[in-house]
């Protein structure tokens, strides 16, 4: 073992340090893409999906460029979960969407697993906040949950328009939303129109 | 890191003994030349050079910072790769020229780039938050860099972004154990006793605190102790230590010492946890159940015996002692009472036996932070028998009274026992 070990440090010794250092540096860069062409096949893949966002408190201070995010969907009965372990304090769910007369996508029931659903229903993947249970977590009767659209970074100015116009209702989400339910921010519309589409990369 | 000071009171010593006679000048010199150069390491002229490096990097990033917003997003992202691209070149430089500290640095700041890059990354691209996620991928991208540049520094970030992680994970899951943070500790466990590097085996031994601390605060079931779920991984991580430090190779010794120390000292702090907290401070108990779960019983058991194999094979008796004062501590959890069924004299009885052990222990072997952890362990044990909230003061003040006079009774017994020391 301690050959084997004297060895292996002696092949590693060789090794220039430039290549040795340019290897980490690619991982590094690497793991980086890697981020971003997840969030890029989720746009290029997913299906459009309109929400309407909710008021949030005005007390909640604009973070220098970064826009909070509610929908109708953030808060939703649990429905048949109510009371069920949940496994972790803050499990996954997922959520049954169908779109409703006005083309808006709303909540139709949550479930712990993925289930089969048919166009133009989807499912979407979301995180519970919050959960009940003193000494194991179990669902809530209502359900606080983040689907990793809450939030959106716009330059430095732009927010407070988007935020009022976000406290007036005016403003919506179109999400791109892939067959596991995983979603990402794909354009915002203030009064119908688009004012910002996120670009793949 | 204590090479200059043991080079500066041999120097003295040797000037002294040529002047006493007792070893010839050429003797002197034969001992100075049989030692390797001093490593030159950091001088003034490098450290000033750091400050400025430093100071240049923190102007660079807020003048970044102060137009970031206006800069294209591909352009944001080519300038996070290129302050990593900075630092691992540097590195690398500096690494050719056998700047082996500043080369570990460089891959260091690289580390902390690629973290402040994540971030960065998620912002800029509306990414889900999901913080332990970007934390496990952190300590992926600083190990890496570790394994490749041998760099202790990226070690350290790859640890400490692992421990956030699984102190995340543990608090989201508390009924269930996280263990895929032992793989990533194993790892750098692995890369550590590799390396022979002391350094990254006090980051690997003080890796594993975070976890333990998480899971025996975290994992909620009825009656539990925290304070007995650290003892039993104490006990493991001493045990594991000396068994390391027992195989016969001089990484294993420096690798398993490292480890052993941590686990005294952990074994003292357990103890003095046990004693001012169980039924006082974190839960009352109704029954004198195990108060612990069966994984973490066996994980104790576990450091018993490997220290009771590590005593077998180095044939030392202090480590027979070391196994005494593990299994003394684990033994105090059993025997404890719940909070209404009277005071725990056998447990705090068992408590100062271990503590006592561990620095006789530490005083056979020659080990002194063993003896320091001992007697750190028996100041608390006291201190907090004898300020505990519960019980009865006189009855405490009994027992410690007699606890004094039986520890009296036994130093004498060993003073006629053991060989006066010739001066």
């Amino acid at each position: 073992m301690t050959e084997l070990i004297a060895s292996v440090t002696r092949f590693w010794q060789r090794i220039p340090k430039a290549v040795l250092f340019g290897a980490a540096i690619l991982i590094q860069c690497v793991l980086l893409v890697l981020m971003v062409a997840d969030r890029m096949q989720i746009l290029r893949d997913g299906r459009e999906v309109t929400l309407q966002t909710q008021p949030v408190d005005p007390r909640d201070l604009l973070r220098g460029d970064y826009v909070v995010l509610r929908y109708d969907i953030s808060q939703l009965p649990a429905g048949r979960l109510t009371g069920k372990p949940s496994g972790t304090r803050n499990p996954l769910v997922f959520v049954k969407l169908a779109p409703g007369a006005n083309g808006l996508y709303e909540a139709v029931s949550v479930h712990a697993e993925p289930i089969a659903v048919t166009a133009p229903e989807i499912l979407i993947r979301g995180r519970v906040l919050y959960s009940c249970g003193s000494t194991s977590p179990i669902f809530c009767d209502k359900l606080t949950i983040k689907y990793g659209l809450e939030s959106y970074f716009v330059p430095e100015g732009e927010g407070r328009t988007l935020e009022q116009a976000r406290n007036q209702q005016k403003l919506r989400v179109v999400a791109a939303v892939l067959p596991s339910g995983r979603a990402a921010v794909k354009r915002l519309l203030l009064d119908g129109e688009p004012v910002y589409e996120e670009p793949w990369y | 890191m204590f090479d200059k000071a043991y080079r500066q009171r041999l120097e003295a010593d040797l000037v002294q003994w040529e002047a006493d006679g007792v070893i010839a000048p050429a003797a002197a010199a034969s001992i100075r030349n049989a030692l390797p150069p001093l490593s030159p390491g950091i001088n003034i002229a490098v450290v000033v050079g750091i400050v400025g490096g430093l100071l240049i990097a923190a102007a660079f990033l807020a003048f970044i910072a102060a137009h970031w917003t206006e800069i294209a997003r591909l352009m944001r992202f080519a300038i996070l790769i290129a302050g990593m691209v900075v630092a691992g070149g540097l590195g690398a430089w500096f690494a050719s020229r056998g700047r082996i500290v500043l080369a570990d640095l460089c891959a260091s700041v690289g580390a902390i780039i690629f973290g402040a890059g994540i971030a960065l990354v998620g912002q800029m691209y509306h990414l889900g938050d999901d913080f332990a996620a970007g934390m496990l991928l952190w300590s992926i991208g600083a190990l890496a860099a570790a394994v490749l540049t041998g760099s202790r520094g990226a070690l350290a970030v790859g640890l400490v972004a692992a421990s956030i992680w699984t102190c995340m994970r543990v608090y989201d899951a508390p009924d269930v154990l996280h263990l895929p943070f032992l793989a990533v500790w194993l790892f750098a466990a692995a890369l550590a006793f590799a390396w022979h590097s002391r350094a990254a085996a006090h980051l690997v031994a003080i890796a594993m605190i975070p976890w333990w601390v998480a899971t025996s605060f975290r994992f909620e079931f009825d009656g539990a102790q925290p304070s007995f779920v650290l003892a039993n991984g104490a006990a493991l991580l001493f045990g594991a230590g000396l068994a390391i430090a027992a195989a016969p190779s001089p990484r294993a010794l420096r690798f398993g010492s490292v480890l052993s120390i941590y686990g005294a000292f952990s074994l003292a702090t357990a103890a003095f946890l046990e004693v001012t907290t169980v039924d006082d401070i974190v839960r009352f108990r109704a029954g004198s159940g195990a108060g612990q779960p069966l994984w973490a019983i066996v994980c104790g058991v576990v450091g018993v015996i490997l220290a009771l194999v590590s005593a077998g094979i180095t044939r030392r008796a202090g480590e027979v002692l070391a196994a005494c004062a593990i299994g003394l501590v684990l033994l105090a959890a059993p025997v404890w009472p719940a909070s209404m069924a009277g005071e725990s004299w056998f447990a705090y009885a068992a408590l100062l036996s271990a503590m006592l052990c561990l620095v006789v222990s530490g005083m056979l072997d020659d080990v002194r932070p063993r003896v320091v952890a001992g007697w750190l362990g028996i100041a608390g044990v006291i201190a907090g028998i004898t300020w505990s909230v519960k019980g009865s003061l006189l009855r405490r003040s009994a027992f410690l009274a007699a606890a004094g006079v039986a520890a009296v009774a036994f130093a004498t017994a060993l003073n006629r026992m053991l060989p006066r020391v010739q001066r």
